[in-house]
């Protein structure tokens, strides 16, 4: 029992990092209504050249190794939107599907060859720390990673919700037509929503780093596969629902991988999607309404 | 003088011509009544007119400035506002939101800081917000969300939607559509109390009573060109006008 909610506790924390990557993948989705395929791929390529802030002077302070991570995510979004979005014509479904496939591609290909495929090491913060309660334990540096990737999901629902900018959004993905008449540009509507959830894909990929303790181009498939995942079980289009499945997911994940090992863990977590797609295709929370 | 002026336009859709070669003005302080049978090109031309398709060929006027190439965008801040035949609200976002995005996106092209652009708050538009409201009637429901409104109220919040950017030409495509009779009543008496103060108006509507009370000139549409423009009272004795609608001599 302990260790089941052993387990659970450290997959919910490790979670909100497939928290952050669902959130890109659903912010684009509801804005657009296209897939950015290559948001996984580019999130890892964020805490790449987050590192590079290390390779500059090696006394320098980790926050500053996560901000950087941050910043190039946000960098990354913008050109993902640029190559893959800007020049392509939107209305067809395909087009653009594939362009971020070949972005996806191009991310993994730079990654393997700027590093020869060799693993890089990514510093953590406070990971001899363990704070212990009885027999259940909470590791430091996931406790890090779960409160960062919270705060910045704090901070883009106070952006949704509580400025202009998060209405304009949110008036977009609902009736983009009526936007543009009300006023809204809707170009940059998008770029803005590529560079925050670029933002976003840099710190989930510096809070992976961390909690793994490397990079390596291995976590870009994964990571696009369970973003994807969560986007669906949580509902496409709803960042608190991509918030939700996040959690669970990493949760589930973890549980599964303690009775079942981990060559089993991912066959379950796609039986968890089966099961969502059968009996809840709209995913945890089907958005509201006023999308025509 | 012109509001607006449309000078040969034409947009074809492959092989169709939605509206071919169209002349049309409008008035600064009128209200022009657009009529004409279905499929006559009349949505084109308002969609055509707001943006949402560039024409193929022909120029657009507005308040003496060339605004055939404008972005949709910039059409609100230039002084055009639209109503929508398939109704288009926010439906996620509450009936007072939906007003302040318009009122607000309006007001971007002043020269504003980047930060009070996109992070400013709600205040300073209540008053203007307010007023809206209660001229649609809803005032007192300003939190609900748009989608839980009846039919009716969406279009009047609609209605509100496009005057909150303070216009000085409305476009409304089929305001009546699907309305009773009690609600055209007020509709008529909206669409003046908007000319009241100084509103040019286009009507499209399908609703012959409402456009022959309420409109100063009509123009007719038929297979995308202007079969006929004059006062209601022409337009009815108009015989091309009643071939168009009937079909045959009458």
């Amino acid at each position: 029992m302990l260790d089941l909610l052993q387990s659970a506790s450290d997959g919910v924390l490790y979670g909100a990092t497939y928290a952050l990557i669902g959130i890109g993948f659903t912010l684009v989705f509801g804005v657009m209504h296209k897939i950015n395929m290559a948001y996984g791929a580019a999130s890892v390529g964020g805490a790449y050249l987050g590192l590079m802030v290390l390779k500059l002077g090696a006394g320098l302070p980790v926050p500053l190794v996560f901000f950087g991570s941050f910043l190039a995510g946000g960098l990354l979004g913008w050109m993902v939107y640029l190559a893959c979005f800007h020049f392509i014509p939107l209305s067809s479904p395909l087009a653009t599907l594939m362009s971020t496939v070949g972005m996806l591609l191009l991310i993994d290909e730079v990654i393997v060859h700027t590093t020869d495929g060799m693993p890089q090491n990514y510093p953590a913060l406070f990971d001899d720390v363990m704070l212990r309660f009885g027999e259940f334990t909470l590791r430091g540096d996931l406790l890090l990673v779960f409160l960062v990737s919270v705060a910045c999901m704090a901070g883009l629902l106070a952006l949704l919700y509580r400025t202009r900018l998060g209405l304009a959004t949110r008036a977009v993905s609902q009736q983009a037509i009526a936007a543009q008449l009300c006023g809204i540009r809707l170009a940059q509507v998008n770029v803005t929503t590529f560079v925050i959830t670029g933002l976003l894909g840099g710190i989930a990929g510096a809070m992976i780093g961390a909690a793994v303790g490397t990079l390596s181009p291995l976590l870009t498939t994964p990571l696009t596969v369970k973003g994807l995942i969560v986007t669906v079980i949580g509902g496409l289009g709803s960042v608190p629902g991509a918030i939700v499945a996040g959690l669970l997911v990493g949760g589930f994940e973890n549980v599964i991988q303690l009775y079942r090992g981990v060559t089993e863990r991912d066959l379950y977590v796609m039986l968890l999607l089966f099961a969502f797609l059968v009996f809840r295709p709209g995913g945890l929370f089907a958005p509201a309404g006023g999308r025509n | 003088m012109a509001l607006l002026e449309l000078q040969g336009v034409s947009r074809h859709f492959g092989g169709v011509r939605a509206i071919d070669g169209l002349d049309l003005e409008v008035r600064e302080g009128e209200i022009l009544g657009l009529i004409g049978p279905n499929g006559s090109g009349k949505s084109t031309a308002v969609n055509v007119i707001t943006g949402l398709y560039p024409p193929s060929a022909g120029r657009i006027a507005f308040d003496g400035r060339d605004i055939t190439a404008a972005a949709t965008h910039r059409r609100l801040s230039e002084g055009i506002a639209r109503t929508f035949q398939n109704i288009r609200l926010f439906g996620g976002l509450t009936v007072w939101q939906n007003l302040w995005v318009a009122q607000n996106s309006a007001r971007d092209r002043a020269a504003r800081g980047f930060l009070s652009r996109w992070m400013g708050g709600q205040s300073g538009a209540r008053e203007g917000i307010g007023k809206l409201l209660a001229f649609a009637g809803l005032a007192g429901r300003e939190d609900e969300l748009a989608s839980n409104l009846a039919f009716g109220e969406q279009r009047r919040l609609e209605f509100a939607r496009a005057l909150a950017a303070k216009p000085k030409l409305l476009l409304l495509d089929e305001p009546a559509a699907g309305m009773n009779a009690g609600e055209i009543a007020d509709l008529d008496e909206r669409i003046r109390a908007v000319r009241e103060r100084g509103v040019t108006v286009l009507l499209i509507e399908h609703h012959m009573e409402l456009v022959m009370a309420v409109t100063d000139r009509v123009a007719v549409l038929n297979f995308g060109q202007k079969i006929a423009e004059g006062t209601p009272a022409q337009i009815q004795a108009h015989s091309a006008v009643r071939k168009a609608y009937l079909g045959g001599d009458h």
